[in-house]
């Protein structure tokens, strides 16, 4: 969808729903439908919000805590985007290189993240290399099953007219079969970015004294349920905004998707 | 008129046809695994001649083309191109695809310049080759357009630009018309023959269409069974220029199309 013709509906829908669901939280909340501890209303989570600016949490400041998990996605993602990419490429165009990745990767890939961190703890400490490689672990698979499948998008006849004109396996590879693949790449760094958001506060349960998940799991083992809110909230907030950044990126790379 | 030791050359273009020929398959046949596709295949076709392989689906007729382009190999036998043998694709050789297969990420002056890309040569000459070879199929100011942006009559120009930007020997063009409307379609069959003369490109065509064969062909190979490596060869004698209208109505026009229509329904 060309944001030039995003119909007024679609962003008047999109406005509408997350302000009927702040609408519906604060009426339950205020009718006192349910306890405070289980669901605090919304003006309570942003007092928590407030403090959490003014005063940090835990003796730690808010931003310290936001750039410390974002620090960790931040790692995770590119070099688990750039490793996984190019593995899924090679994977789609070299038999001889799926064949060395296909079962190690397929009995890795159903394995729940959370199942991990026993043997990551072992292997790598409670420190940040735990952290990061639990998330570098996912967003590489995620990456590479879609860097893979975009490498096999590649029409034989497209292929052929590249060797045709004299393309060498390498510039067949960069200016035919990687702007092929990626549509389906973007759409891998969109998951991947999501579920590295997602184990982020598994991974800061690996130890440490700050990050957003920290603050999550610090909050909630205190009932501090406002603050477990707020941290969800801005978690929340990083995910939709590097999600945005994404399509947007996408919509300006990938200008010939979908007008054929 | 078995073609299977034919070397006459049916070109009215005078001097186009020379002695040795450009393209040469010497006893070509070709299986995937048990399946025989051709066997004992042989012809020669002249430099800047204009061949039609005319059949139905899966007779054969792309077979031969992708072994011109060097994309199959043969298994038995072997074909040539200026006397040495095809060992895979190459600019030499240029291919006009049904689908025109081009690079949607690419400007119309990208795709044109690719092969030019590939060799390494600076942006500056990629650039004004473009523009050059644009103009020799009534692209320019499209340049800077993308494929998308383009009608299907313009993306197959396109096709036939970026080969022509290689000076390829032999154009190779896969049904290339066939999805076009008839306009388009004639317009660009005028386009290949004008293109032929200015180039002195060979050019191999591959249709089922029996009019675009004998409107665009210096010679017509009419395609039967290539298992036991038969076809017919039409010499096709039309007044030059080539690329005129008028002889889609010229008497030995009909009288061909005729000829190979009789020959076509004989044979089922």
């Amino acid at each position: 969808m060309n944001r030039n013709t995003v119909p007024w509906r679609y962003r008047i829908l999109a406005v509408l729903s997350p302000l009927a669901l702040l609408a519906l939280w604060a009426l339950v909340t205020m009718q006192e439908l349910v306890t405070p501890i289980l669901l605090p209303p919304p003006l309570a989570v942003l007092a928590a919000l407030k403090d959490m600016v003014a005063e940090g949490y835990s003796g730690v400041d808010l931003g310290t805590h936001v750039v410390s998990s974002l620090r960790r996605v931040g790692i995770a993602f590119v070099a688990g985007a750039v490793c996984g990419t190019m593995v899924g490429l090679l994977r789609g165009r070299v038999i001889e290189i799926d064949a060395l990745f296909l079962v190690p990767s397929e009995i890795v890939r159903p394995i729940p993240p959370l199942g991990l961190i026993p043997l990551f703890i072992l292997w790598f400490g409670i420190g940040e290399t735990s952290k990061i490689l639990l998330m570098f672990l996912s967003i590489f698979l995620i990456t590479m099953v879609n860097a893979q499948a975009g490498a096999r998008a590649c029409g034989l006849d497209t292929l052929r007219a590249a060797q045709s004109m004299g393309a060498s396996g390498w510039q067949t590879f960069r200016f035919v079969v990687f702007p092929t693949a990626l549509p389906q790449i973007m759409t891998g760094l969109r998951v991947a970015m999501g579920t590295g958001l997602t184990i982020l506060v598994a991974a800061e349960l690996l130890g440490g004294d700050r990050g957003l998940g920290f603050l999550i799991l610090d909050a909630s083992s205190f009932f501090r349920t406002t603050y477990v809110f707020a941290g969800i909230i801005l978690i929340g907030l990083i995910g939709f905004v590097s999600d945005l950044v994404l399509v947007a990126l996408r919509g300006r790379i990938i200008h010939w998707e979908g007008k054929r | 008129m078995i073609g299977t030791t034919s070397k006459s050359v049916g070109t009215t273009e005078p001097g186009a046809a020379t002695e040795r020929p450009v393209l040469t398959f010497d006893r070509v046949g070709f299986a995937y695994g048990d399946r025989t596709v051709m066997r004992d295949v042989s012809f020669g076709i002249g430099s800047g001649e204009i061949v039609s392989l005319l059949g139905t689906s899966g007779c054969g007729k792309t077979t031969i083309l992708n072994l011109i382009a060097g994309f199959l190999r043969p298994t038995e036998g072997r074909a040539l191109v200026d006397g040495a043998e095809i060992s895979g694709p190459g600019p030499d050789r240029g291919v006009v695809f049904q689908a025109a297969a081009l690079f949607d990420w690419m400007t119309v002056a990208e795709n044109i310049a690719f092969s030019l890309r590939c060799a390494g040569r600076p942006r500056r000459e990629r650039r004004q080759v473009a523009e050059e070879t644009a103009a020799l199929v009534d692209l320019a100011g499209r340049e800077d357009a993308y494929p998308y942006e383009l009608s299907g009559g313009m993306r197959q120009r396109v096709g036939l630009a970026r080969v022509l930007a290689a000076r390829p020997r032999v154009m190779l063009m896969d049904e290339p018309f066939s999805a076009l409307d008839v306009q388009t379609r004639e317009d660009l069959q005028e386009q290949v023959l004008r293109l032929r003369d200015r180039t002195g490109c060979t050019i191999v065509f591959v249709t089922h269409s029996i009019d675009e064969a004998v409107f665009l062909g210096d010679r017509v190979f009419l395609i039967d069974n290539l298992r036991q490596g038969q076809f017919e060869a039409f010499a096709v004698e039309l007044n030059a220029p080539r690329a005129s209208s008028e002889n889609r109505l010229a008497p030995a026009f009909l009288r061909l199309r005729e000829a190979i229509y009789r020959t076509m329904r004989h044979s089922h």
